[in-house]
């Protein structure tokens, strides 16, 4: 079990002086507990606390990077099993495999295609993370060839997948790039985990199964530890189990030999069916996913899957902002409701709308989850912002009067919201309770 | 004093200075401070340049013999004046809570360390808001706002001074030597000017947490125009030196002390945790609710206010106290959570503050905002109108309950501990002098622990600046206190939201939380 911010805090010395950007001891033991801050940032940490804090403190899976640059993947110091306990930090890493059996215009074309994985999701640019050169001509030469090619034009990290010859050939070539090697095994991993050390780069352990291989990461890692594990994908469901048991070991029983980011190797045959069980994997704690499916329409839901699974769940609970919400059959004269996008608040004011039973509009300003005198104390819920959300969200266009309804308790910003937006602004009741009342009183036409 | 020593922050030195002669021809200044250092064994001593202008008169005008008046605070003194003599004039120092909505000033004679007198007024403030938002803005946006703003808690305090000084008639403005405030951290920025306007905004950054000790004049207070004016250290935007003097009374952080919980049930519901190692602290913001604000018929506890009511469970037929037997005219705080834990254990309304409309009494009815509930019938009333509650009343009790103990539920989570292992729970502000402890767990409101480890601490802001005056040794304390007090952001995350809707329910939708309350 992981120690607490006050277990840790015991170990401080409680000077409170502010040295390591923190406020107080206490609170750099939290950001310490929450794996924020290192004890290094303390200047004033005695020797004894830096021995009892350093072990513990250290962070259950140990953080390994592939690539250089912008191409750079950050794998493993994950501290939770299910993300809602706090959050996944370090999104799976999906590499796509290309064989050297190709070569020329080939193999052109198909490094051409793999950089063009990317794509665009709510705003954001999404794409494949790695290449990996399979050596599936079982020659060195060639392979190294292939390294070569691909390391010139391709826009992601390597992951270089050979036997020991075609590693020792390929590596010192595109070194530089701190690829991944992959991999160590029983019979050749004194030889491959030579190669990674003396090159600098992370190697992928493959043992078989889970005793297996941390009986090989164990002796692996006395030597080296910029390891990445692989069960060695045989059986789907077996996989799975073992990557859950080995992060379940590493988190709550500090096992060692088992404190490694993970990969996996997809072996379904059939492209969508490699894409279900990629899929499986991002969700359960695989660091990279290498698999052969290179078609966009395939993997844009995958990558759309790893980026919900990975988004930080200790947001506050909103509704999306982007929509106008439609209560009921709305037409050109529904009135326009403003609030916040705060699910509680939005529910309150949408559940008073239906009991109005008058169709109405609901515009939810993003306020970052803030209710609405949160949002207006904290400057989020006042005339400008709104004034431009209302306008950007185009909801004045679909009605023919010009009025919104701003929430009775932020009557203070009316005059100012009427100035910057030209809308006229009509004060709403102070709780959505009182919205049925307002609506008939103010809207009585429009009642069915 | 709480166990500290009277030791007040100021203080009254007679001194016989060696006579100057030839032999002895050191500068005056020199003469005085070795002196000084002498007595005091203090170091540090800073006179300033007003006193040195006139010192040579002043140590001649009684061949030698002079009073000092002198601040001193761990091992470094200010001297606020040298007068000829060795005078008996008394000392007085003014301890000032400036509260949101209410501002207190105690007069002390700091010699015999004792109260001499109180009073206490409306914050002038309040007509730019009632709320330290509504002022941040008004400071910040309107043209000289921060200047009208500043000047009028300045004249409030100012009148509360006038009132004593009538009330206790032989004391002279000029007696007054040594002030000390606490507020919160708004408060604290109007009270000395300080912009305040990235309090409100994210990531909520105060401009100062420890203020400089300034001079009476430069801020205006009519009391002797060189007298020090202290102001309590805040710990962060919403916690501010009003909390750290409350802890400060409490005791909560002396070195032996276990662990226990200050709550401050107010419009900004400030709390801390924790024992004589470690202290956290958030404010939960739980709105007026309970301060009768926001509530139909919600009022101040004063005469004609309902502050306790049965309701009968077979008849609901309602009967009730008011305070001074008056006429009702509304329900005050205590009315209000009486009334919930009533209306729940009656049916009246569910767990989730919902009216059953289906009830047969004449009572239960309709209004303009939706369900209410009548408590008093018109004619029985001081008013021409029936004293209802309405489920939007309710509503909003709930969610202040519901913030306050989604408070207390914050900070024990960020620490690890349950609330067994409160060993104490302050209840602070001046809410607490009409809580009703049993009710208030009822509703949820408080956790169900035993009643005995409760106790009410009333206005723990101005007591703890009256011990601050007293004792150099509270000072300090208090100022490593609001040094060690760990601020705990309850927008960050979702642990305060989750707790926070848990807690909308009568009494929690985790009923084991509260194994005592029957429902």
């Amino acid at each position: 079990m992981a120690l607490t911010g006050l277990d840790i805090f015991k170990q401080l010395p409680k000077t409170n002086c502010k040295d390591c950007g923190s406020p107080t001891c206490l609170a750099f033991a939290m950001a310490m507990a929450n794996g924020k801050a290192s004890l290094d940032m303390c200047p004033h940490a005695t020797e004894a606390a830096k021995e009892n804090l350093g072990a513990a403190t250290a962070p259950p899976v140990r953080t390994v990077k592939v690539g250089v640059g912008e191409q750079e993947i950050v794998m493993g110091d994950e501290t939770v099993l299910f993300r809602h306990d706090k959050t996944f930090y370090h999104p799976t890493a999906i590499a796509i495999q290309i064989p050297d059996t190709l070569s020329g215009a080939e193999l052109d074309a198909k490094i051409e295609k793999v950089n063009g994985l990317v794509m665009d999701r709510v705003g954001q640019k999404i794409a494949i993370d790695m290449v990996a050169i399979v050596n599936a001509s079982g020659d060195a030469a060639t392979f190294k060839a292939a390294v070569e090619a691909v390391a010139a034009k391709a826009n992601f990290a390597l992951l270089l997948a050979a036997d020991v010859a075609g590693l020792e050939a390929a590596v010192p070539a595109v070194a530089a790039k701190k690829p991944l090697l992959h991999a160590a095994t029983a019979e050749n991993w004194e030889k491959v985990v030579a190669l990674a050390k003396a090159n600098n780069c992370p190697v992928v352990v493959k043992g078989n199964g889970l005793d297996d291989t941390a009986a090989l990461v164990e002796k692996v890692a006395a030597q080296y530890k910029e390891l990445v594990i692989d069960f060695g994908n045989t059986q789907q469901a077996k996989t799975l189990a073992e990557m859950v048991n080995a992060r379940r070991l590493a988190i709550k029983k500090k096992f060692r030999p088992f404190g490694y980011p993970m990969l996996a190797c997809t072996i379904a045959t059939d492209a969508k069916e490699e894409i279900v069980e990629a899929a499986t994997y991002v969700a359960k704690y695989a660091s990279i996913v290498c698999m052969k499916v290179d078609e966009k329409p395939l993997l844009l839901p995958l990558m759309a899957w790893r980026m919900n699974i990975y988004t930080d769940p200790q947001k506050p609970m909103t509704v999306e902002s982007k929509n106008v919400y439609e209560i009921g059959a709305v037409g050109p004269d529904s009135p326009v409701y403003v609030c916040t996008n705060f699910a509680l608040t939005y529910f309150a004011v949408e559940g008073e709308v239906v009991a109005s039973k008058i169709p109405g509009y609901i515009v939810a300003v993003d306020t970052d989850g803030a209710s609405v005198l949160t949002a207006w104390a904290a400057g989020k819920f006042v005339a400008e912002p709104i004034a431009e959300f209302v306008k950007n969200i185009g909801i004045m266009d679909k009605v023919n009067h010009n009025t919104i309804v701003i929430p009775g308790y932020v009557a203070i910003i009316s005059g100012k919201l009427k100035e910057k937006s030209g809308y006229e602004v009509v004060v709403g009741p102070q709780e959505a309770a009182g919205i049925p009342a307002f609506a008939k009183a103010r809207y009585p036409h429009l009642m069915k | 004093l709480n166990g500290y020593p009277l030791n007040p922050l100021c203080r009254r030195i007679r001194l016989t200075l060696p006579v100057a002669n030839l032999q002895d021809n050191r500068d005056d200044l020199n003469r005085l401070t070795l002196a000084l250092k002498k007595e005091t064994k203090c170091t540090d001593i800073n006179i300033s340049l007003a006193i040195i202008r006139n010192l040579g008169e002043i140590l001649r005008a009684a061949h030698f013999k002079v009073t000092v008046l002198l601040s001193e605070v761990g091992g470094k003194a200010e001297v606020i004046a040298v007068e000829p003599g060795h005078g008996h004039q008394p000392l007085y120092g003014l301890a000032v809570d400036i509260g949101t909505t209410t501002v207190v000033a105690y007069l002390l004679d700091l010699e015999k360390g004792r109260v001499i007198d109180t009073a206490g007024t409306h914050n002038r403030q309040a007509r730019f808001g009632d709320d330290v938002i509504s002022r941040i803005v008004y400071a910040v946006d309107e043209t000289d706002g921060l200047k009208t703003i500043h000047q009028c808690i300045i004249d409030t305090i100012n009148t509360l001074i006038m009132d004593l000084l009538v009330k206790q008639r032989q004391i002279k403005e000029s007696d007054i030597r040594v002030i000390m405030t606490a507020g919160n951290t708004t408060m604290a920025h109007l009270f000395l000017g300080i912009n305040p306007k990235f309090i409100r905004l994210e990531p909520y950054i105060p401009t100062a947490n420890f203020f400089p000790v300034v001079k009476a004049q430069e801020v205006g207070l009519r009391v002797n125009p060189d007298a020090l004016v202290f102001s309590y250290p805040s710990v962060a935007s919403y916690v501010g030196g009003d909390i750290v003097s409350g802890t400060l009374f409490t005791g909560m952080g002396n070195a032996d002390a276990p662990i226990s919980l200050l709550i401050d049930i107010g419009t900004n519901g400030e709390m801390v945790l924790g024992s004589g190692d470690w202290l956290v602290t958030c404010s939960c913001s739980a709105g007026p609710a309970f301060e009768g604000s926001g509530i139909t018929y919600g009022m101040r506890a004063m005469h004609g206010a309902i502050e306790r009511l049965e309701i009968d469970p077979q008849t609901y037929e309602v009967s009730y106290t008011t305070i001074n037997n008056g006429k009702p005219i509304g329900i005050c705080g205590s009315g209000l959570i009486n009334c919930l834990a009533k209306l729940r254990r009656t049916g009246i309304i569910d767990r989730a503050g919902k009216f059953q409309t289906s009830l047969s009494t004449e009572r239960m009815r309709i209004g303009e905002t939706g369900p209410e509930y009548v408590l008093v019938w018109r004619d029985d009333t001081d008013l021409d109108r029936d004293i209802v509650i309405s489920e939007a009343d309710v509503k909003n009790l709930l969610r202040a309950k519901g913030a306050v103990f989604a408070g207390i539920r914050s900070l024990l989570n960020v620490v690890g501990f349950e609330l067994e292992s409160i060993e104490t729970i302050y209840v602070a502000g001046g809410f607490g002098n009409y809580l009703n402890i049993p009710d208030a767990i009822t509703i949820g409101l408080l956790p169900d622990i035993p009643i005995e480890k409760y106790k009410y601490v009333g206005n723990t802001s101005a007591k703890g600046a009256c011990m601050a005056l007293l004792s150099q040794e509270a000072w300090m304390e208090a100022n490593s206190l609001a040094g060690k007090m760990t601020y705990i952001e309850l927008s960050v995350g979702n642990l305060f939201m989750d707790e926070f809707v848990s807690s909308l329910f009568i009494p929690h939708t985790d009923l084991t939380l509260f194994p005592n309350v029957s429902l």
